[in-house]
């Protein structure tokens, strides 16, 4: 078969004429990170006053908007080449601060040493530490996240400049059987949560009869807090579509989807865009490079329901009904979008393959320990002093990820718990973080994978609440269909909000037990199967907080409203009447220049006078069962 | 194939799935959300059963049988998982019945279901005979609710055409969802919202004819709760007969099943379940046929007004008068809604009898209209089966006998007035659009005197004919004479007929009749169609708009304590003045309306006002429900009845269950006032049903609450609370009973070893209240007792319980009658807890 290389050929020319431009650059170049993530921090008003300064100057520059870098905690970042130089990164850049960073970087070509991150390169440049020293980076393998922060996503050539499409290329001549070979040698694994192994998936797509067959791109990313699939869609738009290319050639399909939602505007926007290039290029479409092999893709938006992550609920929601899934068998991988064969992957996932098929299997292998291989995108969020976006290999412990690439817990508390996995996962103890993170060890503790949030507990969580948190997320997410989930997770919830509140009884624990082995092993799907987990784990490494609640009615995270009390130190009131005068309710007696008392039996726990006690004096403490805690007015007024 | 489902090897077909292959032999799997109408689904999860190789447990409802599979279906987890599981579902239904330790006593002591608005229980549920829930829960040992059950205090909607629904009750099986995508092009229900705000409804709030239903009634069919119900048919109780015969409202003729109660149609589906039959056949049949304007009797003109008389006397009067038109001044007029076989008997009457050769068989237009107006000149006798003739050419003829089903300004000037019988209470044969035949088979009574038209027929032309009519027997006869055979029922209709994929394509007209004067949720259709507001009647001010006056007997205050109990205060100061504990007033909503006593509850001397607890338990109670706030009611007499005996007992039990919560308020305050030592026991099903904390904390020295799901205070009814007390020795002088008989009963038989003195407070069926009538006699000790002046209270171990139950069963034929054929009523609340963020949603 003669792929018409040559005209892709043409295109890489191009593109190396265009990176070239980059590389060598005559003027400097500003790159700022414009993902969601940035312009929720304010990237875009950084970028205007940018320009404003350098246009008043009438300084030539040249302004790229890219992807998601990484440090959410630094956000805005800008990175800076000078002419013929290398990028050099800062960060935060407010949008208070652009006027000034312009003059000085822009401008004056100076280096703004405390805000600086890194430099792009290898070695120290300039007497700046490359990025890649940062310790929030050192032990980062950017693989799927490769071009994200460095090529504008929305410019097709900076793609192909990076190698972009050579994988598809690779696998126009491998042929379908060898590309499945590769896969299933490079040990890839679903990114989406449960690390069903990709090419048994495609196998049992590419066995099934038919003619017509669906690929799917689940983009449909909904777990709290979680958002590695976005940044890949709006950073690297192309490196998906790519792998949607390779895995819809592997199986034979004629049409793809990609499922995303619709509160992720931007990605839609540029997938659309990339998609359009593509066709314009000639790499969708009909007999496409003249390898005979025809693929089309369209974007269906995705109403926000985290159920249509599941695959048959997402099937039912690319059909144009309501998102519910359907008991399995048939698998999708023979029975799905308008009953024909169809495999859905996470965006995660077909990222990767552009990479498998290009640098082979041994490559890939490198990463990873032995059943888990290649790197995972991770969103770190939580009580952790450095949160992002960060991407390791399978296999690192929870320890070097928490502590070396998040730098530890916030405010040098104790750590607690981290949770994997969102709401479908599990809390993993302290004592457990040098627990390597891949599949196996990850279930074996009680937790999943997930799609990739990670968030770090401490001594300031409570774990009941914790679990009454996720809890509530998958109740109300629940589609309705099977009562295990449905009533079971109401019904779950409503033993945790009671222990919350104080009016646990002993017999909750057994009850919220038997309801989470009713609700995994009876649901209809993933949701239900996994909605125990963050109550199933925390009962297991925590039940002692869950007794302290029941018991004691003491919560030792001071979380718990209605089990908190608050009490007036006769010894350190003075009697400046702050307190009485907050009061709601008019709880707190005393006068001018006497110690104050609260009246518990009117106190409503709003925790008011607490926050207004003067820090010389923090008389207002707070109690619950057994324990007091006096704060200084800095955490207060937090709260 | 082979596969082996508990041990057993069994032949499985191919393409069938576990749950089939089990039914088919003979393997019983426990299921609700599957249907043999409907695809599988998957959600109940109760069919699970373990697949050798399977991960978890598939349910086996959706799960295809291959070769070899090695399948059980009843382990010791199953069973338990299968139990938690329907016990997880049963904390959004109505449930503690199914857990309750005296549920067969209740059975057996009210064997029929109360006429609730709100179904809170089992014997309140219109469902109850025929509830898949209640045999499952049986099956799998239902015995306790794991958690405290969540009502969702959704309004019951009345207010729709035909169908009632109350999703309270909705167990979310998505049968209707899954049977109205099935049976209509465009599908009108689905499932709403996520999570636990999960219901069934329409999209953007509309009511069911907005979004497009064609009330196909599909939905009930397969409803497995008390969820979807035949506002007709829906206290009727299960049917004792059901036959399948065909509709003839229009000519489509599609095959019916009509259930039948004590000879009396309650209810018509599609014969074939796959298959969608029209509104018409669906809900109209019955209520038609049921009609109370139906005639009854055979009338004649004595002295120019028509009265009632027997049989023979109309026949003849009938042959009297037509004995001198023989020849071309007679005609007789029928439409082919008659069955063949009457046509036949009739044209033989006319041409052989009456050697006339004026037999007019019309054929109705597309509306189901039949007016004959080209009635030759010399016409001046004329018999006709239905209201054809306009009245304007009444004046030509001097002889009218008319057969007839009601009442027209026709039949109203005819000489002779015979009542017929028609559709489902007569058998025979009709024929088709398609020319073809099909059989009509007897199903219900016809009321009164109405039989079918050859039979009367034939009695005129026995006397008429002087002896030549050839008698026949039976309808079969004169089937086997017209050499009918192959009339069959409908069978193999493959597609709904128009009508019930487009209701406005529907028949409006019957024998010259409007159907919907005697259906009334064709009325609303048609008033929707035409955007007429219905005829529930909305407040017409807002409640600041009213005036809130205090004239006597106008409600202050109205409010819904708990679903289906409501509290009044109504302005009566002569009543308050005089009330004493225990007493009672009669109230006369309207001035048609039943009278209902009602226990005084409350009362203020000072405010002139009373307090009721009203539960809605039939017509007359929902009349009083519906009255708002600043209305007035027509009368209320009080207070009746003789007051409780009040004295220093000791130590005084009260015990209050539904309406009796509200009833033991007053009565405790001030027997604790008089130095007793008080204890009030409320009971109720569930946590959500109990009402008075507080009021009731304030006036009694220990307070318990019981509820028979265990989800607030003690488990149990009251009783069980009052037998604990004891056995702990607590000292009790006298125990009061109010509620509904069934719990005072059980208070009566169970403390019968236990030396107590029970009280109970009776409240039958009452009339005027003041012991002349006699209609709530009761027996009590063996002596016949008026419960209005003697009661209401009587020593509980001496009443006989079996004549109370009884008595207030006595007119329940009647009361569901009425109900039925009651229009909506909206109840005014101006806040019923829906759509509001209060805490009680």
């Amino acid at each position: 078969m003669d792929i018409a290389v040559d005209t892709m050929n043409i295109l890489y020319e191009r593109a190396q004429e265009e990176w070239r431009e980059i590389e060598d650059n005559r003027v400097p170049i500003v790159y700022v990170g414009s993902a969601t993530c940035g312009r929720a921090a304010g990237a875009l008003d950084v970028e205007k006053v940018l320009r404003e300064v350098v246009s008043s100057e009438e300084q030539e520059v040249k302004f790229f908007q890219v992807g998601c870098m990484g440090p959410c905690v630094l956000e805005p970042i800008v990175m800076v080449q000078e002419p013929r130089g290398i990028p050099i990164c800062y960060a935060p850049v407010k949008p208070s601060e652009a006027e000034q960073f312009a003059k000085r970087v822009l401008l004056d070509g100076d280096v703004w040493a405390e805000k600086l991150l890194g430099a792009f390169s290898a070695e120290p440049y300039k007497g700046i530490p490359p990025i890649t020293s940062h310790p929030m980076m050192s032990k980062q393998v950017r693989n799927v996240l490769r071009n994200c922060g460095l090529i504008d996503p929305e410019n097709f050539y900076h793609y192909l400049a990076r190698g972009g499409y050579k994988a598809f290329l690779r696998a126009l001549e491998m042929g379908p059987e060898t590309v499945l070979e590769e896969v299933k040698k490079s040990g890839l694994r679903g990114r989406g949560g449960a690390g069903f192994p990709t090419w048994r998936k495609w196998l049992f797509c590419r066995q099934a009869p038919g003619d017509v067959k669906y690929l799917v791109c689940n983009a449909d990313e909904g777990d709290p807090g979680a958002f590695m699939n976005r940044s890949v869609l709006e950073g690297d738009p192309h490196s998906v579509l790519e792998g949607m290319l390779i895995a819809g050639y592997t199986i034979g399909a004629r049409y793809g989807y990609v499922y995303c939602r619709a509160e992720y505007p931007l990605a839609i926007q540029r997938l659309e865009k990339a998609i359009k290039q593509m066709y314009d290029h000639g790499l969708l479409g009909e007999n496409i490079l003249a390898s005979g092999f025809s693929f089309d893709i369209s974007i269906k938006k995705g109403a926000g329901a985290f159920v249509c992550g599941e695959e048959t609920a997402l099937i039912a929601s690319i059909e144009g009904y309501r998102g519910m899934p359907r008991p399995r068998p048939p698998f999708p991988a023979i029975s799905g979008l308008w009953g024909k064969p169809t495999v859905i992957q996470n965006v995660e996932t077909l990222a990767n393959l552009p990479l498998i098929i290009y640098n082979g299997a041994d490559w890939y292998g490198q990463f990873g320990n032995e059943k888990s291989k290649g790197t995972k995108t991770f969103a770190l969020a939580g009580k952790v002093k450095r949160t992002g976006l960060i991407e390791v290999p399978l296999g690192i412990t929870l320890r070097e990820v928490i502590y070396e690439i998040g730098g530890g817990v916030a405010n040098d508390k104790q750590a607690k718990a981290v949770q994997t996995g969102g709401p479908s996962g599990g809390c993993i103890p302290a004592e457990m973080f040098d627990l390597p993170v891949d599949y196996e060890s990850l279930t074996s503790a009680g937790s999943i994978m997930g799609s990739g949030g990670m968030i770090l507990m401490d001594e300031d969580n409570c774990m009941v609440d914790i679990a009454r948190f996720f809890l509530s997320f998958t109740q109300a997410e629940s589609c309705g269909k099977c009562a295990p989930c449905r009533v079971g997770t109401m019904a779950m919830l409503s033993i945790l909000e009671k222990i919350c509140e104080g009016r646990g009884e002993k017999e909750d624990i057994d009850r919220l037990e038997t309801l989470a082995y009713t609700v995994k092993q009876g649901s209809l799907c993933g949701l239900g199967q996994t909605a125990p987990n963050p109550v199933l784990t925390s009962l297991k490494y925590f039940r002692e907080e869950y007794e302290e609640h029941i018991k004691n009615k003491e919560c030792r995270a001071f979380v718990c409203g209605p089990l908190i009390s608050y009490h007036i130190d006769p010894e350190r009131c003075v009697g400046c009447t702050m307190c009485a005068k907050s009061c709601p309710v008019n709880a707190i007696s005393g006068v001018r220049k006497e110690t104050h008392k609260v009246d518990q039996e009117k106190c409503i726990r709003c925790g008011e006078c607490w926050r207004v006690c003067p820090a010389i004096y923090s008389a207002v403490y707070r109690k619950s069962g057994s324990r007091v805690r006096y704060e200084p007015v800095k955490e207060r007024r937090k709260k | 194939m082979h596969i082996k489902i508990d041990g057993i090897d069994v032949e499985a077909k191919q393409g069938e799935t576990i749950l089939e292959c089990a039914l088919r032999n003979g393997i019983s799997i426990p299921h609700l959300c599957t249907h043999p109408a409907l695809p599988p689904f998957g959600a109940c999860r109760l069919c699970i059963v373990e697949v050798e190789g399977m991960r978890g447990y598939p349910t086996s409802c959706t799960t295809p049988v291959e070769d070899g599979m090695v399948i059980r279906t009843n382990t010791e987890s199953l069973r338990m998982l299968r139990r938690n599981i329907l016990g997880l579902m049963m904390l959004e239904h109505p449930s503690a019945c199914l857990v309750c330790e005296r549920r067969e006593l209740c059975d057996r002591y009210r064997s029929r279901a109360e006429k609730v608005g709100s179904t809170t229980g089992c014997h309140t549920c219109n469902n109850k005979e025929v509830c898949e829930v209640r045999v499952l829960s049986a099956d799998l040992g239902l015995a306790e609710i794991i958690s405290s059950p969540k009502y969702h205090y959704r309004p019951v909607e009345r207010s729709e055409p035909f169908i009632d629904r109350d999703l309270n009750l909705c167990i979310l099986c998505g049968r209707c969802v899954r049977i109205c995508k099935l049976h209509q092009d465009k599908p009108v229900i689905d499932f709403l919202h996520r999570g636990s705000k999960t219901h069934i409804g329409q999209a953007f709030g509309k009511n069911l004819h907005e979004a497009g239903c064609t009330f196909c009634g599909s939905c009930i069919d397969v409803c497995p709760t008390g969820a979807l119900s035949d506002k007709y048919a829906k206290w009727h109780g299960a049917p004792d007969k059901e036959t399948a015969t065909t509709c003839i409202y229009c000519d489509e003729a599609c095959a019916l099943l009509i259930y039948a109660v004590k000879g009396k149609s309650i209810s018509a589906k599609s014969l074939d379940e796959n298959v969608p039959i029209c509104a018409l056949g669906r809900f109209a049949i019955p209520e038609f046929l049921n009609s109370p304007e139906r005639l009854r009797s055979p009338l004649i003109r004595i002295n120019k007004v028509l009265r009632p008389v027997t049989r023979e006397e109309s026949i003849a009067r009938c042959a009297d008068l037509l004995k001198d038109y023989k020849g071309k001044s007679f005609a007789l007029i029928c439409d082919i809604t008659s069955t063949v076989e009457d046509r036949h008997v009739l044209r033989k009457f006319t041409n052989d009898v009456m050697k006339s050769p004026y037999f007019f068989e019309l054929t109705p237009d597309r509306e189901g209209y039949a007016k004959f107006e080209n009635i030759p000149e010399e016409v001046t006798a004329v018999i006709t089966t239905g209201n054809f003739i306009p009245q304007t050419l009444r004046n030509r003829f001097k002889v009218v006998v008319a057969l007839d089903i009601f009442h027209t300004e026709w039949t109203k000037s005819a000489d002779v007035v015979y009542p017929i019988a028609v559709f489902a209470e007569v058998g025979g044969t009709i024929v088709d659009k398609n020319n073809q035949f099909r059989r009509l088979v007897k199903a219900c009574n016809a009321p009164g005197e109405s039989r079918q038209e050859w039979e009367i027929i034939q009695d005129v032309a026995k006397l008429l004919s002087n002896g030549n009519w050839k008698e026949y027997s039976s309808v079969s006869e004169v089937t086997k004479e017209l050499g009918i055979q192959d009339s069959s029922l409908t069978i193999g209709r493959k597609e709904a007929p128009d009508p019930a994929r487009n209701l406005k394509l529907r028949r409006t007209w019957f024998r010259g009749h409007k159907i919907e004067e005697y259906v009334l949720g064709l009325t609303a259709v048609r008033k929707y169609e035409e955007q007429e507001t219905l005829d529930v009647s909305e407040p017409s001010a807002s409640i600041e708009e009213r005036r809130i006056s205090k004239e006597k007997f106008s409600v202050l205050s109205k409010r819904e304590l708990v679903p289906n109990v409501y509290e009044f205060i109504i302005y009566a100061p002569a009543i308050a003045e005089k009330a004493k504990p225990g007493q009672f007033v009669i109230v006369m909503v309207d001035e048609s309306s039943e009278r209902i006593p009602y226990t005084l509850c409350e009362w203020d001397e000072k405010e002139g006002t009373i307090t009721l607890v009203v539960q809605e338990k039939g017509l007359s109670s929902r009349k009083m429900i519906g009255v708002r706030v600043g209305e007035k009611l027509a009368h209320i007499v009080g207070p009746l009845g003789t007051p409780f005996e009040m004295k220093n007992y000791g130590t005084v039990v009260l015990i209050g269950g539904c309406y009796g919560i509200g009833a033991i308020r007053r009565l405790a305050r001030e027997l604790r006032n008089l130095g007793n030592r008080v204890i009030c026991i409320s009971e109720a099903r569930s946590h959500y049903l109990t009402y008075y904390e507080n009021e009731l904390r304030q006036v009694s020295d220990l307070l318990i609450q019981t509820t028979i799901d265990a989800s607030l205070g003690e488990k149990g009814h009251g009783i069980d609370a009052l037998k604990r007390l004891i056995k702990q020795g607590e000292k009790v002088d006298l125990v009061v009973a109010i509620g509904c008989p069934f719990m005072m009963m059980i208070t009566a038989e169970e403390t019968r070893e236990l030396n107590l003195k029970v009280v109970c407070a009776l409240n039958p069926i009452m009339l005027d209240g003041t012991g002349m009538c006699g209609a709530c006699r009761i027996t009590v000790g063996g002596e016949m007792k008026f419960a209005c002046v003697d009661g209401p209270f009587f020593d509980a171990h001496l009443v006989d319980w079996d004549e109370v139950r009884d008595r207030r069963e006595a007119y329940s034929d009647a009361e569901i009658q009425a109900v039925s054929a009651s229009k909506p009523v909206s109840i005014g609340l101006e806040h019923n807890h829906y759509n509001c963020s209060c805490m009680m949603y």
